[in-house]
């Protein structure tokens, strides 16, 4: 499925991912690919996406989660890549 | 020969000035690509956030939604202030950029005026403060340090007392004066109306019904039409900013074009003085040796 992550200020992720776990106003989503059309607004947490055996994190905070038809959007107003110490 | 020293000093002064602009000129084209790259990059954000809104309002919805409510006129006892932010850039030197957006927001605040507001002026940057300031108007907010670079922050730190006004009703509508960044040479002054929020239109064959919606339609709105208030600011913002240094480019290209016209003459004026002046020391001379010879 194809992920992106977008802020006000530009797209900082997009890219083909096999899943994602984001932090929603209520508690954490899991989506993997072929997820029903589905739509939920962002708490504040870390949006983790599974690319190719590796991961990447970005710090999220306000916003909203969208899947449509296998695109899943992550529209956050605060957005930023946690860089991994590893 | 005093005259041609006086030249002489104007040459180098004017060679000084079109140093000047054509620096100011570069500068300014440096900053506009980024300023450019700025703007084209809030576009995916700000359509992502019009498509679900879009996709979520109807009309039953709206009239819950005192962000996209109209309020009453102040005749039936509605809000009588109106508010009118007015985007201009803190440095000058960019031709009639400012004064053409302090004539767009002067045009608007009168039209409020007429129907009976009072009109609540925040200005952000330099040159609109000083203005008004000059005009001894008094102004809700002023702000100089947001239009250099401006980040989401600057338009939240903006928006947010403005948004809970309006939604505790003092305010009757908020309007953003800035300047659309088209191209670098059409940065037509804007007015928007930010609040009360005018739904986009849906997109056709809009799919909303299909989707599962968490927590419902309604809390979705209440929780993003701030963040559409907010981004609709960062825009006026960004885009304020790049056509401010296409404004500069502009202004500064035909500065330093107008001096290289003025040079032209001068130097030629100076060279034919010169001449001038050869030639009638060179008569001089053969009249003073015919005369001694005569």
């Amino acid at each position: 499925m194809r992920v992106t992550v977008i802020s006000p200020e530009g797209s900082i992720f997009d890219g083909e991912a096999e899943s994602l776990q984001a932090p929603a106003y209520d508690g954490q989503v899991g989506i993997l690919p072929h997820h029903a059309p589905f739509m939920t607004l962002l708490g504040e947490g870390t949006l983790l996406v599974r690319v190719g055996g590796g991961e990447r994190s970005f710090a999220v905070r306000g916003g909203f989660l969208q899947v449509v038809g296998n695109v899943v959007r992550v529209v956050a107003e605060h957005s930023k890549e946690v860089v991994h110490a590893s | 020969m005093a005259k041609s020293k006086a030249l002489k000093g104007r040459i180098r002064s004017v060679t000084n000035t079109r140093k000047i602009t054509r620096t100011m000129e570069l500068v300014a084209t440096s900053k506009l690509k980024r300023a450019q790259e700025r703007v084209h990059a809030t576009r995916p954000y700000a359509e992502a956030l019009r498509g679900v809104i879009a996709d979520l309002v109807t009309p039953e919805l709206a009239e819950g939604f005192p962000l996209l409510r109209q309020p009453a006129p102040p005749a039936k006892g509605g809000p009588t202030r109106a508010a009118v932010i007015l985007l201009t850039s803190n440095r000058g030197l960019a031709g009639g950029f400012n004064a053409n957006l302090i004539k767009e927001a002067r045009r608007r605040m009168d039209a409020l005026e007429k129907a009976g507001y009072a009109v609540d002026l925040h200005a952000i940057g330099k040159k609109g403060v000083g203005f008004f300031k000059y005009l001894g108007r008094t102004m809700a907010g002023q702000r100089l340090d947001v239009t250099d670079h401006p980040t989401p922050d600057h338009a939240i730190e903006v928006m947010e007392p403005l948004i809970a006004a309006y939604a505790r009703g003092e305010l009757a509508s908020v309007d953003l004066v800035y300047a659309a960044f088209i191209s670098p040479l059409t940065t037509p002054p804007t007015t928007v109306r930010i609040l009360p929020v005018e739904p986009p239109a849906a997109r056709a064959g809009a799919t909303r019904a299909d989707y599962i919606l968490r927590p419902d339609a309604a809390q979705l709105l209440d929780r993003l039409l701030p963040l559409y208030v907010r981004n609709t600011m960062y825009r006026g913002l960004v885009e304020t900013s790049a056509a401010e240094h296409g404004a500069r480019r502009t202004a500064m290209k035909s500065a330093t074009d107008n001096a290289g016209e003025i040079l032209d003459l001068l130097k030629r004026t100076y060279n034919r003085q010169r001449q001038a002046a050869i030639t009638q020391e060179i008569a001089e001379i053969v009249g003073g040796a015919a005369a001694l010879q005569g």
